[in-house]
C-alpha cells in the first residue's frame, strides 16, 4: 500500500463504499421509531434494541452461537497447533501434500460437509445436533487454525528454538518457554478468526439445526423470512458493535497488524 | 594436549548429497579453532553435528573425551552463537543471558551474579533490562556471546558470528572474541568463509572443501605452505605455474619481479619466464602487473606481480617482460 496508484486507490475507496454503505443503512434503520425496515427511518428510538434483547429466540440462540464458537475455536486450535508444528518444524515426508490436505475443507462446499456429517454422525452414530455441529465447526476451522498458526510459526527463526535447546532446555521446555510465547499473537488471531468463522456460519448450522439447538444467524434468517421489522437490524447492530469491540481489544492488546498480519507482518 | 572434541570417521549424508565425508578432526582444548571454507564445504554441518542439532550418518563425536554422538543438544553443555544471534525476542537481555542458568536450576542470586559477570565480559552490563529488538546488531551479537558463555560451556561454538556486522565492527569484534577467548580460556570453534578472519583469529585452522578436510594447522604453518591448489587459492595465492620439473607450484604476487630487455637474463636462484604485460593497476605504494606468460609445461598462464611502484620498470600494456620466479618463494602443491 506504500505505492499509491491513483486507479488502485480509487478502486480501494470504491470497495470500502460498497462494503460499508449497506451496513450504514442497517445501522440507521435500527434506530427507527417506526415498525418497518424502511429508509429513511421514522424518528429515533431504542425500542427495537429492547425488543431484540428480550426476544427469547435471539437471546437463547446467541448463547448457543457463543458456546459453539468458543468451544470449536478452542478445539480447532488444540488440534491445529500440533499439525502446524509438524508441518513447519518436523521432518515430515510429503509436507506439501499434508499442507494441501489441511486446506481441503476450505474447498469442499459446506453443504456437502453438512450433509455428510448429518448422515454419518447424527444418523449413523446417533450424536445429537450440538455435538455434530461442534464437530462440523471444528473441522471447518481446523484449516484456518493450521494456516494462521503455521504462518506465524514460519516467522519464528528456528535458530531461536535451537538456541534454547543448546542452553539446556528439553524439547517440551523449549516449546512452552520459547515457541508458545512467540506464537501468542498467531494463536490469538487464529482463535479470533475461527471464532468469527463459526459465529457467522450459516450453511452447516442451517443443515444441522434442531428445535433445541439453533445458532443466531439461522434464527435471524428464519425471522427475516416471516417478519419485516427493525428488530433484525437492531440485533445486527449489536453484533456489529460486539465485533468492533473485540477488534479494539485485539488492537489494544496485541495490535491489529500482528493479529491479522500473522500472515504478512 | 587434551582434546575439547574429536570427530572420528564422521559423515553426514542428506539424500544423495554428502555434506561431510568421513572426517577425522581434533579440536584442541583452550584454543580457537576455525573451520574455514566456501559455502557448501561442510563447515556449518560439522558445527551443527558437534552441537547436537544433527546426528551424524556415520562416525562418532566425543566431547571432552566422552562419546556424545547420541547426546541431545540440551545435555552437551556447549555454548553456541548463531549467525542470526537467535536471541529470545520476548525476554530482556538479562533473561536471555540467564536462560541457560535457569535451565540448570542455578539459584536466583547466583544466577544474577553470573549474568552480570557475563554481560560485563562483553561490556553490556548497562543494557541488561533492554529487549533485544532495541539493540544494534553488534550489541545483539555480544548478548548472544554472553548468553553462550554464562553457562560456562565445555566449548564455545560460533557460526559465522561476524557475517551480519558491518566491516568496521567486524574487525573490532575479531579482537573482542580473541580477548574473550583468552580471558575465559574456553575452547572455541568458529565457522567462517573469510580467510582474513581465520588467519587473524585462529590458533588452529581447518580448511574444508566438499565435505573433506584439506589442511589443518596453525595459520603460520598453513599460510606459507598450502597443501594443494584449493587451499592456496582460498588463502589468496594468485599465481599457479608448472615448474621445469613438471610440478604444480604457486608463488605470491609480491615475490615475483620483472625486468625488461632483449636478452633473457640469467636465472640464478630460480627460473625466468617470458611474458607480455596485459594489464597495469596503480595502487599508490604498489603496482599490480598482470603478465601473460608460458610456463615450463608450455601452458599459457596469467601471472600477477605486485611491485613497489617507485622501483618498477617503465611498463605499458604490451611491453615484453621477463618474470623472475625466485626458488626460495616457490611453494610446491600436491595438485588436486
Amino acid at each position: 500500500m506504500r505505492t499509491r496508484h491513483p486507479i488502485a486507490a480509487s478502486l480501494a475507496v470504491l470497495g470500502y463504499i460498497v462494503m460499508l454503505v449497506p451496513i450504514l443503512f442497517v445501522v440507521v434503520t435500527a434506530f427507527t421509531a417506526g415498525s418497518t425496515l424502511r429508509f429513511p427511518p421514522e424518528g429515533f428510538s431504542l425500542r427495537w434494541f429492547e425488543a431484540a434483547l428480550t426476544y427469547t429466540p435471539f437471546t437463547s440462540s446467541l448463547v448457543s452461537s457463543l458456546i459453539l464458537a468458543v468451544i470449536s475455536a478452542v478445539l480447532a486450535l488444540a488440534l491445529g497447533v500440533p499439525v502446524a508444528l509438524a508441518i513447519h518444524r518436523g521432518r515430515l515426508p510429503g509436507k506439501a501434500l499434508v499442507e494441501g490436505l489441511f486446506l481441503s475443507p476450505l474447498i469442499v462446499p459446506e453443504l456437502v460437509v453438512g450433509l455428510a456429517l448429518y448422515q454419518q454422525l447424527m444418523v449413523g452414530f446417533g450424536l445429537d445436533n450440538f455435538q455434530t455441529l461442534l464437530f462440523g465447526h471444528t473441522v471447518l476451522m481446523f484449516p484456518y487454525a493450521v494456516r494462521v498458526t503455521g504462518a506465524s510459526l514460519a516467522l519464528i527463526d528456528p535458530a531461536v528454538e535451537d538456541a534454547a535447546r543448546g542452553l539446556g532446555a528439553s524439547a517440551g521446555r523449549t516449546f512452552f518457554s520459547i515457541t508458545l510465547p512467540l506464537l501468542r499473537p498467531g494463536l490469538f488471531s487464529a482463535a479470533l478468526l475461527s471464532f468469527i468463522t463459526s459465529f457467522n456460519n450459516v450453511p452447516l448450522s442451517l443443515l444441522l439445526q434442531s428445535r433445541d439447538f439453533r445458532t443466531l444467524p439461522v434464527v435471524m434468517l428464519d425471522y427475516v423470512q416471516q417478519n419485516y421489522d427493525p428488530i433484525v437490524a437492531a440485533i445486527s447492530v449489536l453484533i456489529l458493535a460486539a465485533t468492533v469491540l473485540v477488534a479494539v481489544i485485539a488492537e489494544r492488546t496485541v495490535g491489529f497488524a500482528r493479529v491479522f498480519g500473522g500472515i504478512n507482518r | 594436549m587434551t582434546h575439547a572434541a574429536q570427530f572420528r570417521g564422521v559423515s553426514q549424508v542428506f539424500g544423495d548429497f554428502t555434506a561431510v565425508d568421513d572426517i577425522d578432526l581434533t579440536i584442541p582444548d583452550g584454543k580457537l579453532t576455525t573451520l574455514l571454507g566456501p559455502s557448501g564445504c561442510g563447515k556449518t554441518t560439522s558445527l551443527r553435528m558437534l552441537a547436537g542439532y544433527l546426528a551424524p550418518t556415520h562416525g562418532t563425536i566425543s566431547i571432552a573425551g566422552v562419546d556424545s554422538t547420541r547426546t541431545p543438544p540440551e545435555k552437551r553443555d556447549l555454548g553456541m552463537v548463531f549467525q542470526s544471534y537467535a536471541l529470545f525476542p520476548h525476554m530482556s537481555v538479562a533473561e536471555n543471558v540467564g536462560f541457560g542458568l535457569k535451565m540448570r536450576r542455578v539459584p536466583a542470586a547466583e544466577r544474577a551474579r553470573r549474568v552480570t559477570e557475563s554481560l560485563e565480559l562483553v561490556g553490556l552490563a548497562h543494557l541488561s533490562a533492554s529487549k533485544p529488538k532495541k539493540l544494534s546488531g553488534g550489541q545483539q551479537q555480544r548478548v548472544a556471546l554472553a548468553r553462550a558463555i554464562a553457562i560456562r560451556p565445555k566449548l564455545l561454538l560460533l557460526d559465522e558470528p561476524l557475517s551480519n556486522l558491518d566491516a568496521r565492527l567486524r574487525i573490532q569484534m575479531r579482537a573482542e572474541i580473541r580477548r574473550i577467548q583468552a580471558e575465559t580460556g574456553l575452547a572455541v570453534v568458529l565457522v567462517t568463509h573469510d580467510q582474513d578472519e581465520a588467519l587473524e583469529m585462529s590458533d588452529e585452522m581447518v580448511l574444508m572443501k566438499d565435505g573433506r578436510i584439506q589442511q589443518q594447522g596453525a595459520p603460520q604453518e598453513v599460510f606459507p605452505a598450502p597443501a594443494n591448489r584449493f587451499v592456496a587459492e582460498f588463502l589468496g595465492y594468485e599465481n599457479f605455474l608448472t615448474d621445469p620439473g613438471g610440478e604444480l607450484t604457486t608463488i605470491r604476487p609480491e615475490h615475483l619481479w620483472l625486468t625488461v630487455g632483449e636478452q633473457a637474463p640469467s636465472a640464478s636462484g630460480g627460473s625466468v619466464v617470458s611474458g607480455v604485460v596485459l594489464d597495469l593497476a596503480y595502487r599508490g605504494v604498489d603496482l599490480l602487473v598482470t603478465v601473460a606468460a608460458t610456463d615450463a609445461s608450455g601452458a599459457r598462464v596469467e601471472l600477477l606481480a605486485d611491485l613497489r611502484a617507485e622501483s618498477a620498470p617503465d611498463l605499458t600494456q604490451g611491453t615484453h617482460v621477463w618474470v623472475h620466479v625466485p626458488a626460495t618463494h616457490v611453494v610446491p602443491l600436491t595438485g588436486d
